[in-house]
């Protein structure tokens, strides 16, 4: 097993008595682009809640570069190389372009809480650095003309790029965008395919949900396709497209016509 | 924001400073309390509005520096100023185991609570907690300011020890504003879950807040019982608490709007004390106005606190 991977072995997450997410297992290799896909409600987001530690999954492992990190809290789990995006957009919406960015760069300063009241000349240093991380994110996201703007007042495509150049700045390992391209007109979703190849090009595996299903095809590597909490198909994007039990999912079965 | 960095506060605290030879010695002694609430409504602030925890137990802390102070100077004869260690420190300890088991309750049964601990300070100095609190009458009778042996009997003297702590709680005002746990509380206020999913311990940042929110209170309490060489129960009620929140929440969690805020419910009372009880009237109705036309305070807190190399001719906004 290579260093980077993600491994999910039957994750199960209920609630109450709905099995949102059902014996999921899968793994995205270092240098990846994987997909997710699969219908409204088929517990997508759920199973990238269970990742990034915003749930717990009841049952199942999920091993990061062999690591267990199912339990862990949102934060450990940021702490160890994965971030993630919103399919709302979370931005801090009152503030700036750059604070934004900036709140990225937390857990990569090296400033301890009492910096806070009493600075040294070492955690202005630090201070001074992370903000120039924070300049290179602008310039890589087109962002540099906005910087004292507040995220609120960005438009949709906008914001989605703010949220994903403050997920940069923690300089992941594994970046997970939660349907990156919804609200997004065509020539933005085609700046977004360009600026998430640039990702994988820096070394950075990609894990997405996507709706947008030409999008989908168009730049995994790999995907799988969950309905129902499990899944029903995985491969490339070729392979899935010949997959009967996907074009089932996706347009119902041909009993269903009748 | 530039102007008031530039002018405003360095402005305000020569005013500030030139203030006592101005007034006499009934109007010093408004200038003092105003500095001392200032202090404590700033502490709250740093809890509730940068941090967003609904704490309204905050007099507790205030209340539990001046009792350090007291019972150091009472009991084992220390001078008041040897006494600040103790008077930030017990608070902040307080503070901070008292906010580990409720940091993950949410906004109104967190409030509830912080009203619990207020309610239970009051009641143990009443009933003369140790046999060193001296009761619903409190302990009276303190030294005065002394420094090197020299002791201070002019309130001008206390003023400008007020004038300093309040000084000092800007200093670390600012430098919170410009590091990586005060902005940790703005975001963890702002999106909890995003902030968490960025890489924020929120709990941690929480339990920061509230302590050094403590401490800043309790160094507050040291000057208080300077200026009256007394503490009693009644200061540190829960009306106390209910008007330190109120505070921010009317002023706008910004240092201006607090200052505002600090003046228009603790100096103004002074200046219309011939209306008598009536003046309390008027300060609820001036409150209820303020939150109807300006919900976010009087003078609302302002981001955008970004180095000048990040800032474009060309910025959009902002």
């Amino acid at each position: 097993m290579a260093g980077n991977d993600l491994v999910l072995t039957g994750v199960t997450k209920r609630f109450g008595g709905l099995v949102a997410v059902d014996d999921l297992s899968f793994s995205v290799k270092e240098g990846q682009i994987y997909g997710i896909i699969g219908p409204n409600g088929a517990g997508k987001t759920t199973a990238f809640n269970c990742i990034t530690g915003i749930y717990r999954s009841e049952e199942g492992s999920v091993k990061w570069r062999g690591e267990e990190i199912r339990g862990l809290t949102p934060y450990q789990i940021v702490d160890r190389g994965i971030v993630r995006t919103f399919q709302t957009i979370r931005l801090f919406s009152e503030m700036s372009v750059a604070e934004n960015i900036m709140s990225g760069r937390h857990i990569k300063s090296s400033q301890s809480w009492w910096h806070g009241i009493f600075p040294t000349p070492g955690s202005r240093r630090d201070e001074k650095e992370n903000w120039l991380r924070v300049q290179e994110q602008l310039e890589f996201f087109d962002l540099q003309d906005y910087a004292t703007t507040p995220t609120g007042s960005l438009s949709y495509g906008m914001q989605r790029r703010v949220e994903m150049a403050r997920a940069m700045a923690v300089e992941p390992t594994l970046l997970i965008l939660d349907e990156p391209a919804a609200g997004l007109n065509d020539k933005e979703t085609c700046e977004l395919l360009q600026t998430i190849y640039k990702i994988r090009d820096k070394g950075v595996t990609v894990l997405l949900i996507e709706h947008d299903m030409d999008m989908v095809m168009e730049m995994t590597d790999y995907l799988s396709v969950i309905n129902f909490g499990r899944k029903i198909a995985e491969g490339t994007p070729a392979e899935v497209q010949a997959n009967p039990a996907v074009i089932e999912a996706y347009l119902g079965s041909e009993d269903d016509d009748e | 924001m530039k102007n008031l960095n530039v002018f405003g506060y360095p402005l305000f605290i020569v005013f500030m400073a030139a203030l006592p030879l101005g007034l006499d010695a009934r109007w010093q002694e408004v200038a003092i309390s105003f500095l001392v609430f200032s202090v404590v409504a700033l502490s709250q602030d740093i809890v509730l509005g940068k941090c967003g925890i609904f704490n309204m137990g905050q007099a507790l802390f205030f209340g539990m520096g001046a009792y350090c102070t007291a019972i150091l100077n009472n009991e084992y004869g220390w001078s008041l100023l040897s006494t600040i260690p103790v008077a930030i420190l017990i608070p902040a300890l307080f503070g901070i185991l008292l906010a580990g088991p409720i940091m993950h309750l949410r906004g109104d049964y967190l409030l509830v609570t912080t009203i619990g601990f207020n309610i239970v300070f009051v009641q143990a100095v009443q009933n003369n907690l140790g046999g060193v609190t001296g009761g619903p009458n409190g302990i009276f009778g303190l030294d005065s300011l002394s420094l090197f042996g020299h002791e201070f009997t002019d309130q001008v003297a206390v003023y400008y020890f007020a004038f300093a702590v309040m000084l000092l709680t800007l200093w670390i005002m600012r430098n919170l504003e410009h590091s990586k746990a005060g902005r940790a509380l703005h975001y963890l206020r702002l999106d909890p879950l995003a902030a968490e999913s960025i890489g924020i311990n929120t709990r941690l940042y929480k339990i920061f807040a509230f302590g050094l929110g403590a401490g800043i209170a309790g160094l507050a309490g040291t000057v208080f019982v300077a200026q009256f060489t007394a503490v009693s129960p009644e200061g540190f009620g829960f009306m106390q608490s209910v008007l330190f929140f109120s505070i921010v929440i009317v002023g706008g969690s910004s240092v201006p709007g607090i200052f505002l805020g600090v003046f228009v419910m603790f100096v103004l009372p002074e200046v219309f004390s011939p209306l008598a009880t009536w003046r309390y009237f008027i300060f609820g109705f001036a409150m209820i106005a303020a939150m109807i036309l300006r919900p976010r305070g009087i003078w609302p807190a302002k981001f955008g606190n970004i180095p000048k190399f990040l800032i474009k001719e060309s910025n959009h906004g902002g």
